[in-house]
């Protein structure tokens, strides 16, 4: 079918406003990425923009060197594992149980858990929850009191209940008891979605931020994020006083090393996301339609 | 009988750790919230410290501060709503139009990118890309204007960047919900409408907009009933002392006052008031979207 100019161009349009979306989404950590592999003099003289000027690695070596991004990552890492794992076990835990229509209290033990989604105690209260079982300082505070997603048990609860009955009545008359039917077969047809929801637990554990500051207090324990925080804050405050004051050429801490600890921290999301890509759309789609 | 205990046994050995999570993390802090009628100290702990009625929350409304914090985090949500709302539609909308698939993908897979970026990695860009000694957006201002401005101390251009860059971080993200709605609508309506000669203008007015209305209502109102929520990270990460004025939120604020300044009672007061809003405003836009025949239960 022959197009209209008027279609041609709103298809043009189209195209023009999705790149620059698309660009504007991959700029900035390009602008990140060329900082941290110039040198010193080409930063400071805000020659880098979309490529690195001078290349050079000094920027990551003084942040190997001078900072202890090494020992954050690994905690990091620490976190986000074992943080993942524990998550995975008690969401599986309580989304199976909850689709078996047999299951005693099913209805209240459902309404009791969407309703902690609605209301909680707050912050405080919390706190001094985890205060009390003595879990400050040690990472079991960051693992515990967010160990459930409930959005997360939704949508895996609602694509458990999509696995057909006849499934179900055939294994029951193979005499598969409750254990083995979940790790048989519930499991195995759930793997997209179990995919999907380790992928939001890791980016949750690897960016865990907030409760770190506020129950981790030794600084050997804090993971990357902190680190990095604690970087550009005190990039910020020089900046900031040397807008008050008038000194012009104030030497900085410098840009390229903050931005080489950006790209560590990013690095790992981004290695790992192409490949979950397609498991996670369709993961929101399920709590989207369910949830 | 025997035969559903056999079966429910299981089930509750799997469940009772779950239990035992829900109860001593999320109802236990619920019934620790009593302290914000207390006046809570270490010694005697959440209950046995003396009760002091309602002084917390007159204190609360009857301070400037914290009447300036309530302000500034319905200020901070609302604009970020108002502004925020249209972009993963259009996105959603743009990218339904596009037929060369390759495309698609790629412009999918960029713009949901910054969604798993945290406010650290963001807020870090951001410092980098305004900062007035080397930014890069600095550079362009001071090429045009001869001076260099410090946009993130300003009021006005502080809240332009707060807002905008959530839009940039979670506009793609959102967009798969309209892009589920959209791939949901029945092509024969737009076979129909192009046999009637209707435009791909007048199909997106007539076709795709109408199909998405369900989806943009629930989504309005789901994000109304979180208006009290200001994410602590992004507020955290991006607010210095030259924009403190509008830049302390709730959620910075019992940071701040509550577990640095050890004012328990207070801020879990504070924290009450937004719990109990947001749990008012969830409810009541539940009841309204399902008048609009989309309610969430």
């Amino acid at each position: 079918m022959r197009k209209s100019l008027g279609e041609r161009i709103g298809q043009a349009g189209v195209y023009i406003v999705l790149s620059a979306a698309g660009l504007l989404c991959l700029l900035p950590l390009v602008h990140i990425a060329s900082m941290s592999l110039s040198s010193l003099q080409a930063v400071s003289a805000g020659k880098v923009t979309l490529y690195p000027v001078d290349f050079s690695f000094s920027a990551y070596r003084q942040l190997f060197e001078g900072t202890s991004i090494v020992n954050a990552f690994v905690n990091s890492v620490v976190i986000t594992v074992v943080g993942v794992a524990l998550s995975m076990l008690f969401t599986i835990l309580a989304a199976y149980p909850l689709t078996r229509s047999y299951f005693w209290g099913r209805q209240a033990f459902t309404m009791g858990i969407v309703f902690t989604m609605l209301f909680g105690g707050g912050l405080i209260p919390t706190y001094l929850t985890v205060r009390n079982l003595g879990l400050i300082d040690s990472y079991w505070a960051l693992w515990l009191p967010g160990l459930v997603s409930v959005f997360n048990l939704l949508v895996l609860r609602s694509f458990m209940q999509n696995i057909p009955e006849e499934v179900d009545d055939a294994a029951r008359i193979d005499g598969c008891g409750e254990w083995r039917y979940l790790l048989r077969i519930v499991l195995p047809l759930s793997t997209p979605v179990l995919a999907t929801l380790a992928l939001f637990y890791g980016v949750g554990y690897w960016n865990s931020f907030f409760n770190v500051l506020m129950y981790i207090n030794t600084p050997d324990k804090y993971n990357i994020a902190v680190l990095v925080q604690q970087m550009i804050q005190s990039q910020m405050m020089l900046a900031q006083m040397s807008t008050s004051s008038s000194s012009e050429n104030l030497v900085l801490s410098p840009d390229m090393v903050n931005s080489a600890a950006i790209i560590v921290m990013v690095l790992p999301m981004l290695v790992v996301y192409p490949f979950l890509q397609k498991h996670f759309v369709k993961g929101v789609m399920i709590g989207a339609v369910k949830g | 009988m025997s035969r559903t205990w056999r079966r429910n046994l299981p089930l509750l050995l799997m469940f009772v750790p779950v239990i035992l999570f829900f109860v001593v993390f999320k109802y236990v802090p619920i019934g620790g919230a009593i302290i914000a009628f207390k006046k809570y100290n270490l010694m005697e702990g959440v209950l046995h410290s003396p009760w002091v009625g309602m002084d917390n929350f007159r204190m609360l409304f009857s301070t400037p501060t914290t009447l300036e914090i309530i302000r500034n985090t319905l200020m901070l949500s609302l604009l970020s709503i108002v502004v925020g709302f249209p972009f993963p539609i259009v996105l959603a909308i743009l990218l339904n139009e596009v037929g060369r698939m390759w495309f698609k993908r790629i412009v999918q897979t960029l713009v949901y990118l910054p969604h798993f970026f945290s406010w650290i990695i963001v807020s870090g860009i951001i410092v980098t890309v305004f900062s007035q000694q080397n930014g890069l957006v600095n550079g362009i201002w001071e090429s045009l204007t001869g001076q260099s401005y410090p946009f993130l101390y300003r009021e006005g251009s502080w809240l332009s960047i707060f807002v905008g860059s959530g839009v940039w971080k979670e506009a793609g993200f959102s967009a798969i919900i309209y892009l589920a709605a959209l791939s949901g609508i029945d092509p024969t309506l737009y076979e129909a409408a192009e046999m009637d000669g209707a435009s791909r203008w007048r199909q997106m007015w007539h076709v795709t907009l109408p199909g998405l209305r369900v989806t943009i209502v629930l989504m309005l109102i789901l994000s109304l009933g979180r208006v009290m929520e200001v994410g602590f990270d992004q507020v955290y990460m991006l607010q210095n002392s030259s924009v403190s004025d509008i830049s302390e939120v709730i959620s910075t604020y019992i940071y701040k006052v509550g577990l640095m300044g050890s004012q328990f009672s207070l801020t879990a007061a504070i924290g009450l008031f937004e719990s109990l809003v947001g749990l008012v405003l969830v409810l009541g836009a539940n009841a309204v979207a399902k008048k609009f025949g989309s309610g969430l239960w």
